[in-house]
Order: C-alpha cells, then structure tokens, then sequence
C-alpha cells in the first residue's frame, strides 16, 4: 500500500504536466459526453421495466387503451357555477382548440362539448345526441346541461364537480414528451376565453415536465451554488487563491467526470442523479482539506515544497483510502435497493468519491510540486500570523473539549436518553409519500391539485383489473366430440390450422366465422348438418367466454363499488356496470327504479350494443376488454397519498377476503398512485437492507483498520446515535418518511463515520506519543478538534445550497444532510472522548 | 432550363385551366351525384343482403357482427324502407333496427328498435345519424345512405375511370366533417372512396369499396371498409346473398316484424 502511494506521489511530483495532461484528457473525454445529457421524470422509472407491477399496469393501459392525460380545469364561483351560457362556451371553444392541436387524441377527449347525452324524449322514445354540440344559445340551455350531466353517473363529479363550481377537460396525448407544447397551446388558448373563469392546467405529463425544467434548475443553480459556498469556506480556512484552487479543480474534475461517464453510459438523468454534482463537491474537497491542513502546518520555507507534499500524502494515505472507501461503501449499499434511480445514483456516487480520491493523492501533489516559491511563503505567512478564522474554529473546538472532559457522565446519560427516545421516535414513523407533493405548495401544480381535488371526487387514478383466469374453449375440444364428413376433412385442417394463428381469445370467433364461410359453399344435406351442429357449439362457446356479460359478475362490481363508496377513501368509482345501468335505465324509463343491471348475459350484450351506438363506440373498451374477459373499475381518490393508496388496497383486500371473488377471477391493481405504493414498498425495504448492510460491512471495516475490536464498536457509535436520533426526530415531529429522506440513511453512515475515524486514530496516535489519557484528550481538542470542525463545515454547509432548489425532495436532502454532518461531527468530539475515558481500561492501552 | 420553364410552365397552367372549365362545362354534377346515389343505396326496388361486419381496434383485436338487409324503397332516390335483423353474435341475436329513411333534408327520419333480451322496443329520436353503427366505424348514414341533398358538390377532377367530386355540408354544425372528396367510378356510377376531411384539412376517415361484382344486371358492393385514419382502426364489411326485386311485401317492414322476424327472408 505505501509502495503504492509513494510511487504515485513521487510521480505526481515529478512529472505534474503528465498528471495535468492526463486528468484533463479524462474530464474532456467524460466531459464531451455531458451534451448528450436525458432527463428522466417519469415516476414509473422507480420500477425496473421488468417488474410485474409495472408490466401489469402497462398491459393495462394497453387492453383499456388509456393514454397520459393533461387536465385542464375550469373554476368558476358564480351561483350557477359553470352552468353558465358564458363558461360553457368558454368550454365549448377551449375544446374545439384542444381538439386542433397535433398529438392529442381527439377520440379520448372527455370534455362537456365532446361526449354524448342518452335521455328520453316522451314516452318509449330514447335520444342519443352530443351533450352540448355548440355552445349553449342562452342560461336556459347552461342550466339544461346541468340537468343532463347530472343524470348520468359516469360524468357527474368527473365531468362537472357536484357543486358546480368546476368542470374539466381530460386530455389524452399520445406521446407525453410532447405535454410541454400541448399544455402551452393550451394555455396560450385560455388567454383568449373572454368568460370569467379561472382555468388550470395540471395532470401527470405536465407534472413530468415541470419536474424536468425545475431539475436543471436545481442543476443549473444549486450546484454551481455549492461549489461557491465551498469555495468561500476554503478562502476563508486558507485564506490563499492560489492553494485552494487546486481541491477546486478535484471538485470540479470530479463531478465532470462522473456526470460525462452517466450519461455516456446511456444513462438517464433521474431526480436522484440530478444531486450527483452537489454530493460529490463537497466530499470530494474533503480530502484535499487534510492535506493542505497537515501540508500548512509541517511546510517550512525555503524547504522542498514536492518533499513535504510526498510525506503529508504518505502519512494521509490510509485514513482518505479508509475514509473514502467507507463513503463509498455508504454509497454503493445504495446499489442493494430494487430502485433502479436509486441505484445508479449510489453506483455513480460512489464511484466519483474514489475517483475523487485518486484524484486528490495524484494532483494536489502535483500541483503543490508546481507552486513557486513565492507562493509558498505567502501562504506560510497568512497561515502562520493566526488568521481570525482559524482561531474561531479552535475556540468552538476547545469550548467542545471542555464540555466533553468535565461532563462525561451528564453527557453519556443525556445522549443515552435520546437514543432511548430516539429509538421510539423510530416507530412512530409514517411511511409516505405522493410526487405531487415534490412541488413546492406554491407551485402552480399543487394549487391546481387542491382546486381540482377539492371540487371533484379526485384527480388521482387507481385501476382495479378483474380478469377471468380460466382457460378458455379449445377449437379442439369443440370439435373433437362431432365426427366431420369425409369431403370437410382438407377443409377442417386447413380451418384448424388457419385459426390457430389467431390470437387465443379470437380463435372460436374465427372458427365462426369459417363456418360461416362454408355454410355459403356446401350443399349436401350432411355437410349442412355438420356445419350446423359445430356451429351451434362454436355460438354456445363464444358466449360462455364473455365473462363481464354476466349480471352476476357485474352486480358483483357494484357491490364492491357500493362499498367502497362508503370507506371515505374514494370518490368515486365507475365500471362497467355503471354503464350498463345507466343504458338500461334510458332504454326502460328513464327513472330511477330502473337504474339496475338488467336480468341476463344477453339483456346486457343488447345493452352495450346500444351504448356503443353512439359518437364515442370505444368508450366501452376502456372499462371491458372486447373479449368481455378482462373489465376494469377506475376508482378516483382525492389524495394522491401513498398511505391512502395502501388503505384503499387493504380495503379491497378485506372485502374480497370477506366476499370471495366470482369464481375464476383475480383482481389485480394498475395506476400512477398504485404504482407509486409498490415502489416505496420496495424503496424501505431495500433500505433497510442497504443500511444494514452498509453498517456490517463499514463495522469489519473499522475494526480491521485499527485492528481492535473495541475501537470498531467506538467508531460505530457516534453514526448510530446520529441516525438513530435523526430518524426518531422524523417520526417525533411527524414528516413522512419518503423518498430522499430513505435514500439518505444508507449513505450518512458512510459519510458520517469520517469524523470518528479521524478522531480515533488521532486519538490512539496521541496517547501513543504521551501516555496519558487526560492529556491526549487535552491535545485531541486542539488541532485534531479544529481539523474535523472544518470539515464539518465544509460537507454540512456544502449542502445547504440545496435549501434554494425549487423541488421539495432537495430540500429535505439538503436540511437533512446538513443536520446530520453537523450533529454526527458534535457527537464525534463529545461522545468518544467521554466514552474513551471512561473505557480507558479496554481503550487505553499502554503499548508494550 | 430557364426557356423552358418559362415557355412551357404558362401553357401548361392553361391547358389546366382549359381543362378544368372543359370539365365543368360538360359534366352535370347533380345528374352524376344522382346517378352514384341510386347506384349505391337503390339498386332495383328492393333487396336483401347478408352483412358480416369485422371490427377491428387500433390494436387488432376483432370484434364480428352478422345481420341481414332488408330494403324495399319508396322511390328512387326518395324514401325508403329498410329492416337490420342481427344474428350474431348469438347474445344480440334477434335484435332489429327498424328504419324510415326520408330523403327530405326538413324531415328526420324514423328509427325503431328492438331489444329481444330486454323485451323492449324502443323509437329512437334522430338526433345524430353519424353515431357508430353498433359499435363498428360505419355510420348509421353509411348504411342507411347519406341524402345526396344535404351536400353541396363540386367536380375537382375526372379520370378516364373516375370523376372526384368535392362535397361541403349545407348544415356544416350538424356534421363532424368539413368536407369529403368522393371517387365516383364511371363504369358503375358506384362511389368507390370517401375521404373525410377536418377543417384543417386532415383525412381522418376513409370509406372505400373493396369490391364489387355484377347481382342481376346491378353493379353490387360485396366488400366495403370504413378506416378511422386517425387511430389505425377500422371495419370491413362482407355482403352475401345479395338478391334485388325480391317483391318484398310492406308488413315485412312493420313494427310487428321487430318481435316476429320474418323468416322467410333472413334465412
């Protein structure tokens, strides 16, 4: 290891244009990659693409042809609401816009203007007609509108809120990276509606994209924000351009290099590599700190700048490879979690904080073997007169020694006691979270949330998918038991083996119509016959298979629905059954008594055959596959929470428990907010696993670099009284654990275990040289002390940039990672000394 | 290059416009649409076909319809009478559209239907002929026949097989299209190809003729299809057993018809 780094140093400082040269090939060639750069906003990408969960919800957007749709809505408080001549029209022309604008797909758009009306017109007569095919002529007809809208379940409190004061226009794209000039055309119609409305514009792809744009600017502000904080710390620690430029430049190699290798992998930007930049600066000046700390303080004048450097790194080497292998340790355990965002961003981290590493041990020296002589003296000079700053730093460091010297027993009691409350606090975490919330309350996105999920019976969607898991007939089976006449003999193989091709639920219809076919051709009395008794099989069996005709099944959704209606946690839910009720209640008498499912499998064939004369046919096909196997009940929840997601999942799941389902069927769950459940499932879990992991593995770490098992434990302490009293804080104070706050927990262990690194070996190398427990002690709190302070500072204060980003997730990184440097470096200088006293026996032990 | 340009671009323009009025001036369109009108939706003086219709979704997925045609028509190119008796598939069996087709843009025209599972008939008020036929991407106007009256037309171009007339709506708020371009074929006077065009200009529809053979002296449709150019969808539709001047009898076109078939002509 010292053959190692004493070649490296030697070579940096004898050759430092090659180490120059080569460091600046590699940032250009990562850096060169940096233009390719992909944003990734799409919450499913929490998930692999394999995972069942988003395989399933997928395929169901598929067989129900849903698409991403924009929201617009519309608020208008008048007494009348919408209902009036003035907002329907301003509705009426907003549509008519919508409908103009390339990539939306016109059939799917749910709007007042573009869906129709059933209703009676006198006895026995049933009209089928748009619900408002222009705009309304005067307050009478708004107010008839209102009437028809509230007759017809499936668009009363989706179409027009039940106070009247909103109505929406659902928007389906067919592409959503197209959502940003979609969404701008759309507003940039709403400019010119005269009526006195307030329109908003909101919906899962406008929410992706807004999240896109205000990444780069968290990018492109909080960043560079970073490195200027780190940049004014350094000044103000070193007090010399100069010297501090160079851990600049590991800073900045650093985060190029990592980003450039990212994206050139092929890698998407997601909002967790998003932070890389800001993550990696502050660590990887840490490094760079101690050397320029311990090369100011042993650097004499008129001495070989490149000789001290090559001792300070040889003597530095092995606590910065320890340290930064435990960060990176912290990081990689990331790498254990099923979230791919999560992943990478732990991969690359982690990778940056070694890279940073050889970066540091190669070119610090180098670039210190090329400061002039001048330089070094000046900075001797600054250095050596005392500068205000560095005197603070050791005054707060000697204030802590104090403390921690003369208070042992208080202090050891007191953080015993927040461990134990801290470890409660623990339990009582909540775990949720909702990407809607990642916007800042006062971001148009969440005002238009609250609006609309005030007004409606919710904008979040979950899918409920019932699926008939039977087999279904064979062509085989339904031939095998009817013996053909010879002459069908080439004809029935030749069916046999064309409908094979078919996919499986279409082959009895294609048999049909074979049949059929043949039916035209034949003429012998025998083949007739055949032809007709298969025929009358292949019929019996068609029907058989359409599950979601039957009027048990269906009356089985609407007692689940009826019941969910009744849990508070859903707003509304439709099915398939609402529309065969609300058909069979227009066909009848359009009264309420006979708004119920009718009595058989046909009545509801002959019903939806009627539903589906009308403008929008493919409505039906968003609520039943055309195979009538496969039906889907869309619940809207106000609440986009995961926990009431869980709720209503549980719910579910306790009514089927209690009501088995039809026989054959399974019920199975897609959607954003479903989708989101899994993840963050997935998410703790995998945390769970990393910290632990992490944990074991930094512990082995520890105990084989001091080679003591006790100074293992000792090392371990002050990180598992910070995460400890930092998680039972989150679940004292009642913040939900989410996203960033469960990425992070891995990943302080490993960032925070530096200090007691520093701190013990130190220690043990000062008792070493005295002897004496209370004066290695004294001499901890003086330049060991002021050396961790600093960076202390330098990581905590690194991150409050991130207070300034414009997303709520960077925020919390942010506070968090700030408090947790913070507070992990203060338990490091005040729990360790106390303890290490008091183990001094086992600590302490006077080398032989 | 430039001589030539400059020569022949100005004569060929004006052979097209010379061409153009030739057109106009010899063909008389209202006679033309007339023509393809009785083609299409008059052959002799009644009929029945056996329909199969196969639906196909965006995604491929089908969906079959059967059904028979009866017609019997009250004029030329004027009323008609027309019965849609459904046999498959088997769970809407026996359920009828009964149809009183008036050629006059001032009257609506009649719409009966019967619902055998339901036990119910039911009139249906006009409202909207250009709603889905059950489902499929025929219009109920595609099979009962849009009246040539409610369009005005233009000639664009013709063909030595094919006159191409451009069409606009009279009542332009009563129909989701701005125009259509129809392909009339000269041999049959059948329409061939209808694209329907949005006002900007987009062809979202199409309603072509797949082929058609010669029934008892008529040129007859035996294969159409209507695409829905926008999602990929579309709906093929078979006739067979196409017979004219059949002597349909008028109770067959009856309410009572609608709960008690007439078997002797849909089978």
């Amino acid at each position: 290891m010292k053959k190692i780094s004493h070649w490296l140093v030697e070579f940096s400082t004898q050759k430092p244009l090659w180490v120059y040269a080569l460091l600046l090939l590699i940032a250009v060639g990562a850096g060169s990659q940096i233009p390719r750069i992909q944003i990734d906003t799409d919450p499913e990408n929490m998930l692999s693409e394999e995972h069942p969960s988003r395989v399933f919800h997928n395929q169901t957007k598929r067989d129900f042809a849903m698409h991403d749709a924009i929201v617009v809505g519309v608020v208008n408080d008048g007494k009348n609401g919408v209902y009036t001549q003035a907002a329907l029209s301003d509705i009426h022309a907003l549509t008519d816009d919508i409908l103009a604008i390339d990539g939306v797909i016109d059939a799917d758009v749910m709007s007042v203007s573009t869906v129709d009306n059933i209703s009676q017109e006198g006895a026995g007569t049933i009209r089928f007609e748009w619900m408002m095919p222009r705009p309304p002529a005067s307050e009478q007809e708004a107010l008839q509108i209102r009437e028809n809208i509230e007759r017809l379940p499936l668009f009363y409190d989706t179409l027009v809120s039940k106070n009247n004061q909103a109505a929406a226009i659902y928007v389906p794209i067919a592409d959503k990276n197209e959502s940003y000039r979609i969404a701008e055309e759309i507003r940039a119609s709403t400019l010119t509606l005269t009526g006195n409305n307030t329109w908003y514009i909101t919906g899962l792809p406008v929410a992706e994209d807004q999240f896109g744009f205000e990444m780069f600017v968290q990018m492109g502000i909080s960043a560079p924000l970073a490195g200027l904080t780190i940049f004014i710390l350094l000044f103000l620690f070193f007090r010399n351009l100069p010297l501090i430029t160079a851990p600049m430049v590991v800073a900045m190699a650093t985060v190029i290099v990592t980003m450039g290798l990212l994206i050139g992998f092929g890698f998407t930007v997601h909002i967790m590599s998003s932070m890389i930049a800001i993550f990696l600066m502050p660590i990887a000046v840490v490094d760079s700190v101690h050397i320029l700390s311990e090369f100011s303080d042993r650097y004499k004048p008129g001495e070989s700048a490149s000789k001290t450097i090559t001792k300070v790194v040889e003597h530095l080497f092995t606590p910065m490879l320890y340290t930064s292998v435990t960060s990176s340790i912290g990081f990689f355990s990331l790498m254990l979690t099923p979230i791919p965002p999560v992943q990478i961003f732990g991969a690359y981290v982690g990778f940056g904080i070694l890279f940073a590493f050889a970066v540091t041990i190669t070119f610090i020296p180098a670039y210190i073997s090329r400061m002039s002589d001048t330089a070094l003296t000046k900075l001797q000079a600054t250095l050596h007169e005392g500068n205000s700053e560095g005197s603070r730093v050791a005054r707060i460091a000697r204030g802590l020694g104090h403390i921690a010297n003369h208070y042992r027993g208080a202090l050891l009691v007191t953080f015993g006691a927040i461990f134990v409350v801290s470890v409660w606090g623990i339990t009582q975490i909540q775990i949720n979270d909702n990407p809607v919330r990642w916007f800042k309350s006062d971001h148009e996105i969440r005002v238009a949330d609250r609006v609309l999920n005030d007004n409606f019976a919710g904008t979040y969607n979950a899918y409920l998918v019932l699926s008939d898991e039977r087999d279904m007939p064979t062509v085989d089976a339904l031939l095998s038991d009817t013996t053909a006449p010879d002459s069908l003999d080439v004809w029935l193989d030749s069916v046999k083996e064309s409908v094979s091709e078919q996919p499986r639920n279409e082959r009895i219809q294609a048999l049909i119509m074979a049949i059929d076919d043949k039916l035209f051709e034949v003429d012998s009395d025998e083949e007739i016959a055949y032809l007709d008794t298969i025929m009358a099989k292949a019929d019996a069996a068609q029907s058989s298979m359409k599950t979601f005709q039957s009027p048990e099944i269906l009356a089985y959704i609407e007692r689940m629905q009826d019941y969910l209606n009744t849990t508070g946690k859903v707003g509304k839910s439709n099915s398939l059954a609402d529309v065969v009720k609300v058909v069979n209640r227009e066909l009848r008498s359009g009264e309420q008594e006979d708004y119920q499912l009718p009595g058989s499998s046909a009545a509801v064939a002959q019903t939806l055959l009627q539903y589906q004369s009308s403008h929008r046919p493919n409505d039906l096909w968003h609520f039943v596959t055309p195979d009538y196997r496969s039906s889907l009940i869309w619940l809207q929840l106000t609440s986009g929470d995961n926990q009431d997601m869980t709720e209503v999942v549980s719910l579910v799941e306790t009514y089927i428990d209690s009501n088995p389902l039809p026989e054959g069927l399974s019920a199975d769950w897609a959607g954003k907010a479903y989708l989101n459940v899994v993840w963050q499932d997935n998410m703790v879990a995998g945390m769970l696993d990393s910290l632990m992991s992490a944990f074991v593995i930094v512990f082995i770490m520890m105990v084989l670099l001091f080679r003591s098992l006790i100074y293992g434990v000792l090392a371990m302490l002050p990180l598992t009284i910070t995460i400890t009293f930092i998680y039972g804080l989150i679940g004292i104070v009642g913040k939900d654990y989410d996203m960033p706050i469960a990425v992070l927990s891995a990943l302080t262990l490993g960032l925070s275990v530096d200090f007691a690194i520093h701190f013990l070996e130190r220690a043990r190398a000062t008792f070493r040289d005295t002897g004496d427990v209370m004066k290695t002690m004294n001499e901890m709190f003086a330049e060991p002390a002021s050396a961790i302070t600093r960076n202390a500072l330098v990581i905590a204060l690194g991150f409050t940039p991130l207070l300034f980003a414009p997303l709520v997730p960077y925020i919390t990184v942010g506070i968090f990672l700030a408090s947790i440097m913070a507070i992990s470096a203060l338990v490091t200088l005040l729990v360790l000394p106390a303890t290490m006293t008091l183990l001094r026996r086992w600590v302490f032990v006077p080398s032989k | 290059m430039t001589t030539f340009k400059r020569t022949l671009l100005p004569s060929l323009s004006a052979a097209l416009l010379l061409g153009q009025t030739a057109i106009a001036q010899d063909v008389d369109v209202n006679a033309l649409i007339q023509e393809a009108e009785k083609a299409a939706y008059y052959a002799g003086d009644d009929g029945r076909a056996d329909a199969r219709m196969l639906i196909v979704d965006a995604q491929g997925r089908k969906q079959m319809r059967q059904f028979t045609i009866l017609r019997k028509d009250v004029e030329d190119n004027g009323d008609q009478k027309m019965m849609v008796f459904f046999s498959r598939p088997t769970d809407v069996k026996d359920t009828v559209f009964r149809v009183e087709k008036h050629a006059s843009n001032d009257v609506d025209d009649d719409r009966w239907l019967y619902l055998p599972a339901l036990d119910l008939v039911k009139r249906i008020s006009a409202g909207d002929k250009r709603t889905s036929f059950v489902g499929s991407h025929f219009f109920y106007e595609d099979v009962s026949g849009r009246a040539v009256a409610q369009d005005n037309f233009t000639l664009q171009d013709e063909t030595d097989e094919k006159y191409i007339l451009k069409a606009t709506p009279k009542q332009p708020e009563s129909v989701e299209f701005d125009h259509y371009i129809v392909h009339i074929d000269k041999a049959t006077s059948l329409p061939v190809l209808i694209d329907f065009f949005k006002a900007d200009g987009s062809n979202y529809r199409r309603v072509e003729t797949v082929s058609v053979e010669d029934v008892q002296g008529f040129p007859t449709v035996l294969r159409s299809k209507v695409s829905d150019l926008e999602s990929g969808g579309y709906t093929l539709m078979e006739f067979r057993n196409t017979r004219y001047n059949i002597d349909l009898p008028d109770d067959v076109f009856s309410e009572r018809s609608l709960r008690t078939p007439p078997l002797k002509w849909i089978q």
